[in-house]
């Protein structure tokens, strides 16, 4: 977590604000079941506004330097995006099953479309995101969509996947860089050295935690075979006379245990080399990236807090058949933005709004509900 | 009514602390020392609706901004200059517990009245408009795959697949397209092992090592009945719509289809969709029952051919747990069509 105060850079004039996640579990379960009921009732037409509510609640809750921040999206313009989705979603729901040709239609149709849903989304979000009266706005072409989302992944695939954090990176940079406050340019850099140590440092973790896994399991197999032949053949106990004994029964159950246990730690293991790859080259994107006017963004997101939220939030929500939702996606966002910081040059007070047109929201809406994953 | 807050200036990220009040009709943004910052007509200002304690934002005609934390101070300074304030019904919704416990009935309420009826009534409709030309397409599709992947010629001899053929036209007869309305075809089931099943176009496929587990003629007849009810009560096209339409249903509330990647997701859609199946596997079995009666077979034939497919399968235990598995655990079925058979009512025919 950082903390506010003076920085401890050379450059002496700058603060170090942190930002802070003022929202409550309770809070957003009341808004969300209500959501929830409403847009059921309506038959999802209220999920628009729902999701205006919502998206204000955490922006409205993130707070910098003691100011928050705000959405503007027009619910009736996120209501026709959503429509437009959700019959490309029900088209491609229902005639996939019918031949696989099919599948490859709206695949080819999808990977065209990508670049615009791509700039459109991320402006969408950009553009009706406000902090202290001054909104955000997003300047990326489709062209380097096209580049940064298609033919960065198409070389890493040629490749043989030994470009691929190379293809990060360039996805990265094209989120990041084209990123505005008030006119200044958000601005990142870092080496190619830096996003290969992250994705190594995980293929390390992954093959040394799944050996180790192994051997205990090949070891306490090994260890368990053993005594319980010796064991057997001592008391002269038949396996099938234990089937129905209440020996049996304990030796079942603790298999039971075991394999779940065994199960959540391959899970746990997963989530986490997973996690690692997310924090760290998230933290390399936003904490070399620099706002014009010489304020540099600060990310100090930690792998183990956050694989363990990560981890727990769907355990919980799954065993409370998915009412413990708000409570996780708070907890999350407490969290993350906390890790975040700006070291600022100034007081923030001297960002003026450029004139930026409202857009549509089709691209966001088929964007988000296909989940392109357009996010660092 | 005054209200603290702080004031932004158009077009600008300067925080001036100030202070709003009402003058007559209009609003009255002034600074500390009171000297006017902006004044507007109030009907000319946009509040934003109350949302929990998120500061509450009011968009002044020029641009400039008056933000603040005294949600009840807003309200009340909107409400005395003649204006309702945005979303007070929403707020009071989201603070009252009576409609926040309401809210979660309703919802359960909703979730599982759509998933035990609203889905299964939508696939239904839709299958019942599907062109048999598209159930031609997916059955020859489907058959391609099968061939490809699991299925191999047929290593009965001639004399069998002709007796088969009159068993499966005694029952076809009893079926809702008549004789003609179905196809049998034989293969060998590889890996498949013993088993049966349908395609939407009324193409029954039967593999060898079911034949070679079959000891009487109306056994076989009820496995065939059970594959045409299928057919009849096109249920292949049912759950295939009602595997499409969950995925929509969600994502329509929700509005966000990326979860079907995690496990939360997953796994209870899992278990709806082998529900859905089990519900159209006794629905099948009760059918070939009434047809069996029909055809003046034994409806309860094929509970023996089923004690000896879970013998030949799991080896004499019982195999998956109901709940998982895509057939209702056979011993279910074995009772239920014993039951069937011993129920057997004289039919006016």
């Amino acid at each position: 977590m950082l903390r506010d105060g003076p920085s401890a850079d050379s450059a002496a004039a700058k603060t170090l604000h942190t930002l802070e996640f003022r929202g409550s579990g309770g809070e957003y379960f009341r808004i969300w079941i209500v959501n929830l009921a409403l847009t059921i009732v309506t038959l999802g037409i209220y999920g628009a506004w729902a999701k205006v509510r919502t998206f204000r609640y955490f922006r409205g809750n993130t707070y910098l330097a003691g100011h928050p921040f705000d959405y503007h999206a027009s619910p009736v313009r996120i209501l026709i995006g959503r429509l437009i989705a959700i019959s490309a979603l029900a088209g491609y729901s229902l005639t996939a099953r019918f031949s696989p040709w099919i599948v490859l239609g709206w695949v080819i149709f999808f990977v065209i479309v990508t670049p615009w849903l791509v700039v459109s989304s991320l402006r969408f979000n950009a553009r009706n995101t406000s902090y202290r009266n001054v909104r955000f706005n997003f300047t990326g072409t489709i062209l380097g969509a096209a580049l940064a989302f298609l033919l960065w992944p198409l070389i890493a695939v040629i490749t043989l996947l030994t470009t691929w954090p190379l293809a990060h990176r360039a996805r990265d940079y094209f989120i990041v860089n084209n990123h505005t406050f008030g006119g200044k340019r958000f601005q990142t850099q870092f080496s190619a050295g830096d996003i290969y140590g992250v994705y190594l440092t995980a293929i390390g973790i992954l093959i040394g935690s799944y050996g180790a896994i192994l051997a205990i399991v090949l070891v306490s197999f090994a260890v368990i075979g053993l005594a319980g032949g010796h064991a057997g053949a001592l008391a002269h106990i038949n396996p099938a006379d234990l089937k129905h004994s209440p020996l049996g029964v304990g030796i079942g159950i603790v298999g039971i245990v075991f394999f779940v246990a065994f199960y959540l730690l391959v899970l746990f293991i997963g989530t986490a080399v997973q996690t690692y790859v997310h924090v760290k080259s998230m933290n390399l994107s936003i904490d070399y990236a620099t706002l014009e006017g010489g304020h540099e963004l600060r990310s100090e997101l930690e792998v183990m807090p956050m694989a363990w939220i990560t981890f727990t939030n769907s355990i919980f929500i799954l065993l409370t058949i998915g009412l413990y939702y708000p409570w996780a996606m708070v907890r999350l966002s407490r969290y993350e933005i906390s890790c975040f910081g700006i070291h600022a040059a100034s007081n923030l007070d001297d960002f003026t709004s450029e004139a930026i047109a409202t857009q549509g929201a089709i691209g966001e809406e088929v964007a988000s509900f296909f989940d392109l994953g357009i996010s660092l | 009514v005054i209200v603290a807050g702080t004031f932004f200036p158009a077009g600008s990220s300067r925080a001036i602390p100030a202070r709003a009040s009402l003058e007559g009709k209009t609003l009255r943004i002034s600074d500390e020392t009171g000297a006017v910052l902006v004044e507007f007509p109030l009907r000319q200002v946009r509040a934003s609706s109350r949302l929990g304690n998120v500061r509450r934002r009011i968009e002044l005609p020029d641009g400039s901004r008056f933000e603040t934390e005294d949600n009840d101070g807003i309200d009340a300074l909107f409400q005395s200059g003649g204006r309702y304030p945005r979303g007070a019904v929403l707020h009071w919704l989201e603070s009252s517990y009576k409609w926040v416990v309401a809210s979660v009935a309703l919802a359960a309420l909703s979730i599982t009245l759509t998933i035990m009826y609203g889905l299964p009534a939508a696939a239904l409709w839709l299958a019942e408009r599907t062109p048999h030309r598209i159930a031609v397409t997916i059955s020859e599709q489907s058959l391609q795959t099968l061939d490809r992947l699991a299925l191999h010629r047929s290593q009965l001899d001639p004399a069998d697949m002709h007796k088969v053929r009159i068993l499966f036209a005694r029952i076809s007869a009893a079926g809702k397209q008549g004789k003609s309305g179905y196809r049998l075809m034989f293969r060998d089931g590889g890996a498949v092992g013993p088993n049966a099943f349908s395609l939407p176009d009324g193409t029954v496929i039967m593999t060898d090592q079911l034949y070679r587990l079959v000891r009487r003629d109306d056994e076989l007849e009820g496995v065939f009945g059970h594959e045409i009810a299928h057919v009849d009560r096109r249920h292949a096209l049912q759950l295939a719509y009602e595997g499409s339409l969950l995925p929509v249903a969600i994502a329509l509330i929700t509005g966000d289809a990326s979860q079907f990647g995690q496990v939360a997701t997953v796994l209870p859609l899992m278990l709806l969709q082998s529900h859905y199946s089990r519900g159209f596997e006794q629905q099948a079995d009760d059918d070939s029952a009434v047809m069996m009666r029909r055809i003046g077979g034994d409806p309860a034939a094929m509970a023996a051919l089923l004690e000896r497919l879970d013998k030949e399968i799991c080896g004499g235990k019982e195999c998956a747990p109901g709940w998982l598995a895509s057939h209702p655990a056979t011993t279910e079925r074995i009772s239920r069509l014993r039951q069937e058979g011993k129920s057997q009512l004289p039919r006016s025919r």
